[in-house]
């Protein structure tokens, strides 16, 4: 008897930290803007694959490079304007003052007390990723059209390395602030990923099926 | 959209040059991108290799301008300009627009026929596009430099516009 009730709280306990935990992995991994982040990798990852398939899809160069131009501009556009905005709350743009100076302005938006605009992680994840790789892609792109001779799509590659790499290098501005916050930010990251490491999986039990193991464990009697 | 309305503001700007802070204030580069293609396009197949579809010319419009451009901008800077590197690229790009007219009307006049007539048109067309042209963009560009200094600045965007300008008039289709 005593055993049971003893099995039923810690049964309790386990669902009580179960559903903490879904609750906690829905809040990180919802997408918030499915539309924005669709249009975010598409317009970079056609560019790409256009760029790859040119020759098989149609013969006419001319075709294929408008399409590239196009879909990088887009791509620009709306990396600049709508996703970085909605995915991760940073934007950055030129401003010119009345004197004629121009001067660029990088934001990041601040994170509220209640947590209820913060952006979620998979959303943070994609952008980033979708940010870094494809200018990569490009400049590799880069080194085998000049390596191999191919000029005449070396004007498009140079686009793509162009505005694919502003975007990163503006939106890296955003994140990081000036130059000597480069080192208090690597620290706290390291850090979180210390603490998150040694605080989530660890401790609890992720789904419930499991649950009943330690349970069944801790009461070698039954 | 709020961007579209702000390139077709820039297109009617070039159109009348008064001296307007559209231009120079709120840059963007989307207006130049489009008439770069566009002039690319209507420029190509137009001489003798035709066995690579037009292909080089359509890239050699494309860094002919873009190049030219970045090398006035630099050119106007090192001279001691006050102007931005993009506000300078912007103006340029915008100013393409009275080429891109002329270079319409070039091909519309070839489709009727490609004779003396045709070619005193097309010439006609293209010197006084290509005058609005120069006249519109150093309204725009020369009043950052010290007087002094306006020829140095004016001689390469005239040049830069001649360049367009002779490309459009020895357009002959296949």
């Amino acid at each position: 008897m005593v055993g049971q009730d003893s099995s039923d709280d810690i049964e309790d306990v386990s669902l009580f930290d179960a559903d903490d935990d879904v609750s906690r992995r829905s809040k990180k991994s919802k997408i918030r803007h499915p539309v924005a982040s669709f249009f975010h990798l598409f317009f970079r990852v056609s560019a790409i694959v256009v760029y790859l398939l040119c020759e098989l899809l149609t013969s006419s160069f001319i075709a294929c490079m408008v399409t590239i131009i196009l879909l990088l501009s887009c791509d620009f556009w709306a990396v600049k304007n709508v996703t970085g905005r909605l995915m991760v709350g940073l934007r950055w743009w030129n401003q010119v003052d009345d004197d004629g100076r121009s001067h660029w302005v990088f934001e990041a938006r601040k994170v509220s007390a209640q947590g209820s605009k913060t952006s979620s992680e998979a959303e943070s994840r994609i952008f980033w990723l979708g940010l870094i790789t494809c200018p990569m892609i490009w400049v590799i792109f880069a080194f085998s059209a000049l390596f191999s001779f191919k000029v005449k799509w070396l004007a498009v590659v140079v686009m793509g390395v162009v505005l694919q790499g502003a975007n990163l290098y503006g939106y890296i501005r955003c994140k990081v602030g000036s130059r000597k916050n480069l080192t208090s930010m690597a620290t706290n990251y390291l850090g979180k990923q210390f603490l998150r490491q040694v605080s989530f999986p660890g401790f609890w039990k992720p789904s419930s099926h499991t649950c009943f193991y330690p349970s069944a464990s801790l009461l070698p009697g039954l | 959209m709020r961007d579209l309305k702000a390139v077709g503001k820039k297109f009617v700007h070039v159109m009348y040059p008064k001296k307007s802070s559209a231009l120079l204030r709120d840059w963007d580069l989307w207006g130049p991108l489009v008439l770069c293609v566009s002039l690319a396009l209507m420029l190509q197949g137009g001489s003798a290799d035709s066995k690579d579809d037009g292909g080089p010319q359509f890239a050699e419009v494309f860094v002919i301008i873009w190049f030219g451009a970045v090398v006035i901008t630099l050119n106007s800077k090192l001279l001691g300009g006050t102007i931005s590197f993009f506000q300078s690229l912007c103006v340029l790009g915008y100013c393409v627009l009275p080429l891109t007219v002329a270079m319409l009307v070039c091909r519309l006049v070839l489709l009727a026929g490609s004779g003396t007539v045709s070619f005193i048109i097309r010439l006609i067309v293209v010197v006084a596009m290509f005058g609005w042209s120069t006249l519109a963009s150093t309204a725009f560009l020369a009043d950052s430099q010290p007087p002094n200094r306006k020829a140095l600045v004016v001689y390469p965007i005239f040049l830069f516009y001649f360049v367009i300008s002779w490309m459009i008039l020895t357009f002959t289709p296949q």
